[in-house]
């Protein structure tokens, strides 16, 4: 009659949470239009000019494809919140912090993943030169993790709150001013052909310490948005 | 004081002085009550007197204003204790886009499986025979409460903390739940019910609980 371990409890909720992303497979398609919709509106705005679109090609494809993520995050605990299985979750004897980081390695895996795929097709419809290519997916594959787990954080303190999709934003996006100072700085070094690893060694620095301390702060900020 | 007395009649729930009040406006309490394993109680309240808040806060879900509870002699929300009350709430906690299979393996997952106990064999002691793998989303709404039932078959708790487990149930659904009870309480597990309806429930009960 012993619980079962953290292992299981884990991969219980990582197994749910993708099965039910295969389950609606068509949502995860909707960011990932969203992204080709955006990138396509800036040649539009600003005109076909091949010079002036490589310049800003990165910071295109990096915000675009971080607001795509921020307009998905809202389904991460909101559904759970809705049909109860949010407290199941919270009474199980796993620690909530790790059952969380399965839930937001799932998230990132439905919805960054795809983003982060389709990217290189973003960044070519804006004439971002292909050396530079690498880079910016390098920045991207540290800066997407970083957004779920900032973004958890802030959902979960909003969870309990109704119409939560602005505040959301306007409460997530300024955490997210030095992760895009830092992923766009990378990429705009590698077009100078200047040393490109410090702002993403400083990334990758940002996800680490994400890593260990969101999942345990979201569980803290749940308890309390459901203690009310 | 003891943390893990013995299962058998030995008191599984606790609770000294606890009330609760939401911003400083009294919703019930100071309550006392003891409940062994065997016991069954049943919560008495008019709607609004804290059925649910006292079942949220008994969960640890919800912190009392003071007072105290114990479950097996740890408090509600230790994560020690975690796992063994489980609560069947109005949000039934199933995923609607799963099966009834589905939900219950992610269910055993988190909390474990009563000794002798399978998914299948619980699934048809609830009545669900057939609709195994059949969405939750598509289920009657009874159906749907039957599947929660099955949850609470399924998992080892020993204290079950039932939130109107009647409501929604057809006459054969509430000789469901009453079977249910019994086979728990003879178990020696516990549970505290609230409820309006049933009053064929009402002789089940060992213990009433007056919520004003």
């Amino acid at each position: 009659m012993s619980a079962p371990s953290a292992r299981t409890g884990y991969v219980a909720v990582l197994r749910r949470d993708l099965l039910l992303a295969w389950r609606r497979r068509g949502e995860a398609a909707l960011p990932v239009l969203y992204a080709l919709i955006v990138a396509t509106l800036f040649p539009f705005a600003l005109g076909p000019e091949g010079a002036l679109l490589s310049r800003i090609a990165a910071g295109v494809v990096l915000v675009t494809v971080l607001l795509a993520m921020l307009l998905s995050l809202d389904g991460l605990f909101r559904p759970d919140w809705e049909d109860g299985s949010l407290e199941q979750l919270l009474l199980a004897p796993q620690p909530l912090g790790l059952l969380l980081a399965a839930k937001i390695l799932a998230h990132w895996l439905t919805t960054a993943l795809p983003l982060l795929l389709a990217s290189p097709l973003l960044a070519a419809m804006l004439h971002l030169p292909t050396a530079v290519l690498p880079v910016l997916m390098a920045a991207l594959v540290l800066a997407t993790p970083l957004m779920s787990l900032l973004g958890a954080l802030v959902v979960a303190l909003t969870v309990g709150t109704r119409r939560s999709g602005m505040l959301l934003a306007l409460m997530l996006l300024p955490l997210m001013v030095p992760v895009v100072i830092f992923a766009a700085g990378a990429v705009s070094a590698a077009q100078q052909g200047l040393p490109f690893i410090a702002p993403l060694a400083w990334l990758g620095a940002a996800l680490v310490l994400a890593l260990v301390l969101a999942p345990a702060a979201c569980a803290a900020a749940l308890r309390i948005a459901l203690d009310a | 004081m003891n943390p893990r007395p013995s299962p058998a009649a030995a008191t599984l729930l606790e609770v000294r002085e606890l009330a609760f009040a939401r911003r400083d406006e009294p919703v019930f309490g100071p309550l006392n009550f003891d409940l062994a394993g065997g016991e069954i109680g049943l919560i008495e309240g008019d709607n609004g007197s804290g059925k649910t808040t006292l079942l949220r806060i008994l969960a640890g879900l919800l912190r009392a204003s003071s007072g105290s509870a114990r479950v097996d002699g740890l408090a509600p929300g230790d994560p020690a204790a975690a796992g063994m009350a489980l609560l069947l709430g109005h949000q039934l906690g199933l995923k609607a886009d799963l099966g009834v299979r589905e939900n219950l393996a992610v269910a055993a997952g988190l909390y474990g499986q009563r000794e002798g106990c399978g998914i299948t064999d619980t699934i048809t002691e609830v009545g669900l025979d057939g609709y195994a793998d059949v969405p939750v989303r598509q289920l009657s709404a009874g159906q749907k409460k039957r599947a929660a039932l099955a949850r609470l078959r399924l998992l080892p708790a020993r204290l079950w903390l039932l939130d109107e487990p009647f409501a929604n149930l057809d006459r054969a659904g509430i000789a469901l739940v009453n079977r249910l009870l019994d086979v728990h309480v003879a178990g020696h597990g516990a549970a505290l019910v609230t409820t309006h309806g049933a009053v064929s429930f009402r002789d089940h009960a060992t213990r009433r609980i007056a919520l004003s």
